[in-house]
């Protein structure tokens, strides 16, 4: 094997023993502050079950069919604002609720913060910077973006008018960093599955994890999970959309490709872009349109882009001069790019950014991912659904039509929503009135007071 | 002539000075009335009044594309009062006519001027018989479209090339400085037309009220001869014209646009067409398509589209080179078909790019998935898209478009 191969794979190898390192330590910490846990000889130790477990009561069959006993949920935990998913504009959200003001709790299901961002492998921020060199996301997007340029290795392309491509393990970190500073209650390895609805309150959310179905209650809930789970549940009227599903992977040694042994021969596809490490790009890719709420749907999406992945890097590497290209992973998450979409108060339609409509209740500035495309304004209301209370969402799941779906749910505009659905969820618990009442004007001046750009 | 009075100065009596002042009032308001009907932004559908007002334009394009249209009805009625007044529009109205004698006036010392034989008749002619077989040679000569197309100096801070077709009054102008009288006497066919006109009358009346002068006689033969020689010098010249531009003919014309054939015959390059478009797409040709189509209205999607509900270019052509169309017809009516070229598109790079999808106004372009190549393919439903130019505007790549609207002619090969 060649040196560099296991160079890097003593440097990975370094780098997740110094990350399960920090867990096991981590664990160690809540290991000794839990009653349950008893000291034992043995390297492992009997946990006492917890009584959200010991509670359940399964499903049966009856009748033919499977029917769920009604129970009730423990409360894990209570807060003023709870925002489900933490993606881009589930972080945003989060930290820009807490900064203005409101105790905020934040639910992930994996074990990461970013979404598709970084568990996605979507490495490029795109749809940020319009007329030339004019950056429309600021706020909070712009702050990640800057500390992302202190750290070593982070982000490249940082320079006006061009979009800039992150290293998906430093937004990571730099997120746990941020999520702390701002003090955000945590949980991890929670799936979003229902809403607490009074009837058209929503009063919190219910969640499946390894320690069962639990629930947080809150004043206001904001659906940051990209596929608008929350609002579905709640009942919130919605549109479902297919759109493309691939899975994103990185590959290797790129800057080890023998050029002139390659002239002549054909270049490979899918070689993907550069990222910050050095000979590692990120291969994006579409896949075919497809439901991307049917599981069955997403199991074969799964299977099958794997199988073409590896077979298409025997491919490039069967290539003269590409021999030495390897796949350095595939992304976590599948590349899922638009599901549920919000009905919400107000829409965002192309019409508008034809026009150039402005609105006063605007909350943030979108653009689009090519050069010299228009900037648009998002109005309040697209986070606003018609009938549902006290619910919010934010990123590619607020109200837009089908031809805005594209510029929805790029990354920077994700920042931008999220952040506002943030605020303005603070500033309704603060005032204590609904969501859809919120006074838009104190919401816009907190905005700019955390730097967002508003039009 | 009345007897000589007090009043008699230049040679002229009281009753004809003051016919004239009143002519050149008359005329003063007329060139105002033009220029305010052609820059009347909010009113833009009244433009077309002015170049259709010429009674060369309406009777060749009467003539060449058989359909009437409403802005027929100026031309027809200045045809009937000229063929009762000699020259009648000339004198109180033709506002190129009123600019050329304002010229004219500059040049005091009145030099020699070139004796020339009629031309503007011949050009007349020759128009008119080419008209005949749908191509009217150099409908592009008369003073009406030459005075519009002067406008297009407003639009050039918008669209630069507008300018271009104010050339022909510059040259117009300029001609009346150097030989003062020579446009509206000798070059002008819209003049030479109303003589024709004028002469046409005199020889229906002579039929019917028996009216004949032997002096008159001569010239009249000599006419005939010359309307028979130049008329078919016309079908000629428009016969070989046609032919050359069906070779070369690949330009993307506005929605309506007769066949490219006849388009640059039609076309009277007065620029109404440029200067009503709402989005700026359209542009003077340069001599790229052959000299036949310099000037005449191309399209360009760099920078904007056709509108989806727009038809204003339809509506202030004067000559039919564009066909009046509706807001209904236009989702039917075909400018060409986009053509993608995948080692430009960014999906061939695996980028996130769906905006010609997206910016669509008619749904036309769906994007294909490929299960060997993994590959995103644009594909477009020709019986969906017009070639409204949007997919080619929004798309990204830069300096050459990965998909570009190309004449339905040159697509289908």
């Amino acid at each position: 094997m060649d040196k560099p191969i296991n160079r890097r794979q003593w440097l990975t190898r370094m780098g997740t023993s110094g990350v399960a390192g920090g867990l096991a330590l981590a664990g160690a910490d809540s290991a000794a502050a839990n009653p349950l846990t008893k000291p034992s000889s043995f390297q492992s130790s009997i946990i006492a079950e917890s009584e959200v477990m010991a509670n359940r009561a399964s499903p049966s069959i009856v009748d033919g069919k499977v029917i769920q006993p009604a129970r009730e949920l423990s409360v894990l935990h209570e807060t003023d604002v709870l925002v489900v998913g933490g993606g881009p504009a589930g972080i945003c959200a989060a930290i820009a609720a807490k900064r203005a003001g409101a105790d905020v709790t934040l639910v992930e299901r994996y074990g990461h913060f970013g979404g598709l961002w970084t568990g996605g492998l979507v490495l490029l921020i795109i749809g940020h910077i319009v007329e030339g060199k004019k950056q429309v996301c600021q706020g909070i997007g712009e702050e990640m973006m800057r500390r992302l340029d202190k750290l070593d290795g982070a982000i490249v392309d940082r320079r006006a008018g061009v979009a800039p491509t992150v290293d998906a393990e430093a937004v990571k970190y730099l997120m746990v960093e941020m999520i702390e500073e701002a003090g955000v209650k945590v949980f991890l390895h929670c799936w979003g599955v229902d809403a607490v609805v009074n009837g058209n309150d929503v009063k919190g959310a219910v969640f499946e994890s390894k320690s069962g179905r639990q629930v947080v209650l809150a004043k206001n809930v904001i659906d940051a999970t990209g596929d608008g789970d929350l609002l579905a549940a709640a009942g919130a009227e919605y549109q479902r959309r297919s759109h493309n599903v691939g899975l994103v992977s990185r590959i290797g040694n790129l800057d080890r490709v023998d050029h002139k042994r390659a002239k002549g021969a054909r270049k490979p596809k899918h070689l993907g872009r550069h990222t910050p490490v050095p000979g590692v790009n990120w291969v994006n890719m579409h896949g075919p349109e497809v439901d991307g709420l049917d599981v069955e749907v997403l199991t074969r999406m799964e299977m099958n882009h794997r199988k073409f992945i590896w077979r298409n890097m025997q491919k490039t590497r069967s290539t003269p001069g590409y021999e030495k290209v390897y796949l350095v992973e595939t992304a976590p998450q599948l590349g899922v790019r638009m599901t549920r979409v919000l009905k919400g108060v107000k829409t965002v339609t192309l019409d508008d950014l034809r026009k150039k409509t402005t609105f006063p209740d605007s909350i943030g500035v979108g653009g689009s991912s090519a050069g010299d495309h228009q900037q648009w304004q998002i109005p309040y209301g697209t986070l606003v659904p018609e009938k549902v209370d006290n619910l919010l969402a934010a990123g590619r799941c607020i109200s837009a039509e089908m031809r805005m779906g594209d510029l929805v749910r790029l990354i920077p505009n994700c920042f931008v929503t999220g952040q506002a659905a943030g605020v303005a969820g603070a500033v309704a618990v603060n005032d204590g009135c609904r969501v859809r009442d919120v006074d838009i004007d104190k919401v816009r001046k907190i905005l700019r007071r955390q730097e967002a750009y508003l039009g | 002539m009345n007897k000589p009075t007090d009043t008699q100065i230049d040679g002229k009596t009281g009753r004809e000075r003051r016919r004239k002042y009143a002519r050149n009032a008359v005329r003063a308001a007329m060139l105002v009335a033009a220029a305010l009907l052609l820059s009347a932004s909010g009113e833009w559908r009244l433009a077309v009044i002015v170049p259709a007002a010429s009674p060369l334009t309406t009777v060749t394009s009467l003539l060449a594309t058989r359909m009437f249209q409403l802005a027929s009805l100026v031309g027809l009625s200045v045809a009937a009062i000229t063929l009762i007044r000699h020259r009648l529009f000339c004198r109180w109205a033709c506002p190129t006519g009123t600019c050329a004698e304002c010229c004219s006036m500059l040049n005091r010392r009145r030099l020699w001027r070139p004796k020339l034989p009629r031309v503007g008749q011949w050009v007349a002619l020759l128009t008119l018989g080419g008209a005949a077989i749908g191509y009217p040679v150099v409908a592009w000569l008369d003073p009406l479209a030459i005075f519009s197309g002067s406008f297009g100096v407003l639009h050039s801070a918008t669209s630069p090339r507008a300018a271009w077709y104010a050339l022909g009054l510059a040259t117009v102008l300029v001609l009346s400085v150097v030989w003062p009288g020579l446009w509206c006497s000798s070059l002008c066919p819209l003049g030479a037309f109303q003589d024709l006109l004028f002469r046409l009358n005199l020889a229906i009346r002579r039929v019917m009220f028996g009216k004949r002068k032997r002096s008159k006689k001569r010239a009249t033969v000599g006419l005939s001869r010359r309307v028979v020689l130049a008329s078919l010098a016309g079908v000629a010249l428009a016969a070989m014209a046609r032919g050359v531009r069906s070779a070369a003919g690949r330009v993307l014309r506005p929605p309506g646009a007769v066949d490219e054939e006849r388009f640059t015959g039609l076309c009277t390059r007065c620029g109404n067409c440029l200067r009503a478009c709402p989005a700026n797409i359209i542009r003077p040709a340069t001599a790229e398509h052959g000299i036949s189509g310099l000037l005449t209205p191309e399209l360009d999607f760099t920078d904007d589209y056709c509108r989806e509900d727009c038809v204003r270019c339809s509506q202030v052509c004067p000559s039919g080179a564009i066909e009046t169309i509706s807001r209904e017809e236009k989702a039917t009516v075909s400018i060409g078909l986009p053509q993608v070229d995948m080692d430009l598109c960014l999906l061939g790079d695996d980028r996130d790019c769906f905006l010609c999808r997206s910016m669509c106004p008619y749904e036309a372009i769906t994007l294909e998935f490929c299960e060997e190549e993994y590959t995103l393919t644009p594909r477009i439903d020709a019986a969906k898209c017009p070639g409204c130019g949007a997919c080619q505007t929004a798309c990204p790549t830069a300096p050459k478009k990965a998909i570009v609207i190309v004449p339905t002619v040159a697509a289908r090969e």
